[in-house]
């Protein structure tokens, strides 16, 4: 069972969950977890052009790590000293942590908006809010809607000898006018929308709303999962069994049963979407073969 | 269940709850959690925030034509964000929430925060950057009478709302970076972000500039048409 072909509420609580506890923990060993599952699931689900992103998260990487050290003076150990400014290694440590930590929350949250597409998330939002989850999907209707109209506005204008496009002022001055009457056309239209919606009987009663979404026994499971891991590393890190002290000198917390506990449900925790799509691909490879 | 009848206590009470509620988890949080925490504090806040206006809006009975003129411009902002150095989104959330209100002026702005982001990519940035454009879209709405007077008066807030939002952002920049808020830090995310105010300052009055009066034609005349 894949993050991808699962319940949107599953896929969403499995990643948000371990997108959040990284970003607010700053203890190395659970941003190690979390980042190494963060990539791990995007190199498994990966696509072409993927190769960019990493190294974009690579160098932000870097640059973040580095910042702080520049800034902030504080800590013990000093590595060395340029033009009477100390550059400390907790200061670095930091640094480093913090870029761990900003790097694995732009790795889940792309995860999060390539899986969860516009459907799935509506699906979501509708159970709660059913008008704003109306205007939201209205609104994603009419960004290719406006471009086909804008399209065929032009080349109505260009038709009519309208719009001189022979130098710059003249090309901006016919973009201008093609987004007036876009603009015109597209409140006239949103009336007539609206107006149609309330003669068909919209607003005098409960809206129900069709899902194609099932909630399944492996959902289930991995919900439970989830959950269980979720609290497993929320519980030490709320009695902070996982805090760490950077300043003025850089210290793991003990490595207590509590402690444990809550690095080995974090690792769980951030494994488990790459887990579940190696799975899937491992079952689809074993009945490719069987076929 | 039962609503309050008097117009005057409600308007308190839409006052009132957030002005209360969202203290609370401030103080709260300031008391309760340690220094390093301070991230997320702001972070509740800010996805409180926009939840408590957001319900409001879902509340409340909102005619089929308001809702679906808040798309279109939702749309419009977010078809114009994909548009690179082409940034109408604060000037297109002004001008609906000078002629549809306040609300619809959050609406849309916290809105085409959130659809864009699709496109952008989400992250934990969003609910700051639905926040700060939906408070620059109610504050308008609030102020429609001066602004819709003075066309001056627009522009500067055109001007200091895309300062405002370049603020907000960089707040949030250091916190998530630092845990707990550090000037050091912020002056130099203030620093690399200076090209990107710049551009969102000019980049708004310049369009207050140009679209106020077009739009806000456009705007009235539907508002007067249909008597919304």
């Amino acid at each position: 069972m894949s993050l991808a072909s699962c319940n949107p509420a599953v896929a969403a609580v499995c990643l948000l969950s371990a997108a959040g506890i990284a970003m607010f923990c700053m203890n190395p060993v659970i941003l190690a977890l979390s980042l190494c599952g963060a990539v791990c699931f995007s190199l498994l689900c990966g696509r072409a052009g993927e190769g960019r992103w990493h190294l974009f998260v690579a160098l932000l990487f870097v640059a973040t790590a580095l910042v702080n050290p520049l800034v902030s003076h504080r800590g013990a150990t000093v590595l060395l000293v340029v033009n009477h400014t100390p550059l400390t290694l907790e200061s670095l440590l930091w640094g480093i942590s913090a870029a761990a930590a900003v790097a694995a929350a732009l790795c889940w949250f792309r995860a999060f908006s390539r899986l969860m597409t516009g459907d799935r998330l509506l699906w979501l939002f509708g159970r709660f809010s059913p008008r704003l989850s109306l205007v939201l999907s209205m609104a994603f209707r009419f960004v290719p809607l406006f471009g086909r109209q804008a399209k065929k506005i032009r080349q109505t204008q260009r038709a009519l000898g309208a719009l001189r496009e022979d130098s710059a002022a003249g090309s901006f001055r016919g973009s201008a006018r093609v987004f007036s009457v876009l603009l015109t056309w597209a409140l006239e239209n949103g009336i007539v929308t609206a107006d149609s919606m309330a003669a068909r009987g919209y607003g005098s009663g409960r809206r129900t709303q069709f899902s194609v979404f099932r909630f399944r026994r492996a959902d289930g499971v991995l919900l439970a999962l989830a959950l269980l891991f979720f609290a497993g590393a929320c519980i030490p890190l709320a009695c902070g069994a996982l805090d760490t002290v950077y300043y003025p000198r850089a210290a793991l917390p003990r490595l207590t049963p509590a402690a444990l506990t809550g690095y080995v449900s974090y690792g769980l925790l951030a494994l488990l979407p790459a887990a579940a799509e190696g799975w899937e691909a491992i079952r689809w490879k074993c009945l490719r073969s069987s076929i | 269940m039962r609503t309050i009848e008097s117009p005057r206590l409600r308007r308190l009470l839409r006052v009132l709850l957030p002005a209360l509620v969202i203290p609370a988890l401030v103080l709260g949080g300031a008391l309760v959690l340690d220094e390093k925490r301070q991230m997320f504090t702001a972070f509740a806040v800010a996805v409180c925030a926009v939840l408590l206006f957001l319900a409001g809006i879902e509340r409340r009975q909102i005619g089929a034509r308001r809702m679906v003129l808040s798309a279109v411009m939702i749309a419009l902002c977010v078809a114009g964000r994909l548009i690179p150095f082409f940034k109408p989104v604060t000037a297109l959330t002004v001008l609906t929430a000078l002629y549809l209100g306040g609300e619809a002026g959050f609406l849309v702005g916290a809105l085409s925060a959130l659809l864009s982001n699709f496109y952008f990519g989400q992250g934990p940035w969003t609910p700051f950057q639905m926040l700060a454009w939906g408070l620059i879209g109610l504050f308008a709405g609030l102020l429609a009478r001066p602004l819709k007077k003075s066309r001056w008066l627009l522009l500067c807030y055109g001007l200091l709302s895309g300062v405002f939002f370049s603020l907000v952002m960089d707040v949030w920049t250091v916190l998530w970076y630092n845990g707990s808020f550090d000037a050091g830090l912020w002056l130099v995310a203030m620093g690399t972000a200076l090209p990107h105010t710049v551009l969102y300052a000019a980049s708004n009055f310049a369009f207050l500039w140009m679209l106020a009066r077009p739009i806000g034609e456009k705007l009235e005349r539907i508002r007067i048409k249909y008597g919304l």
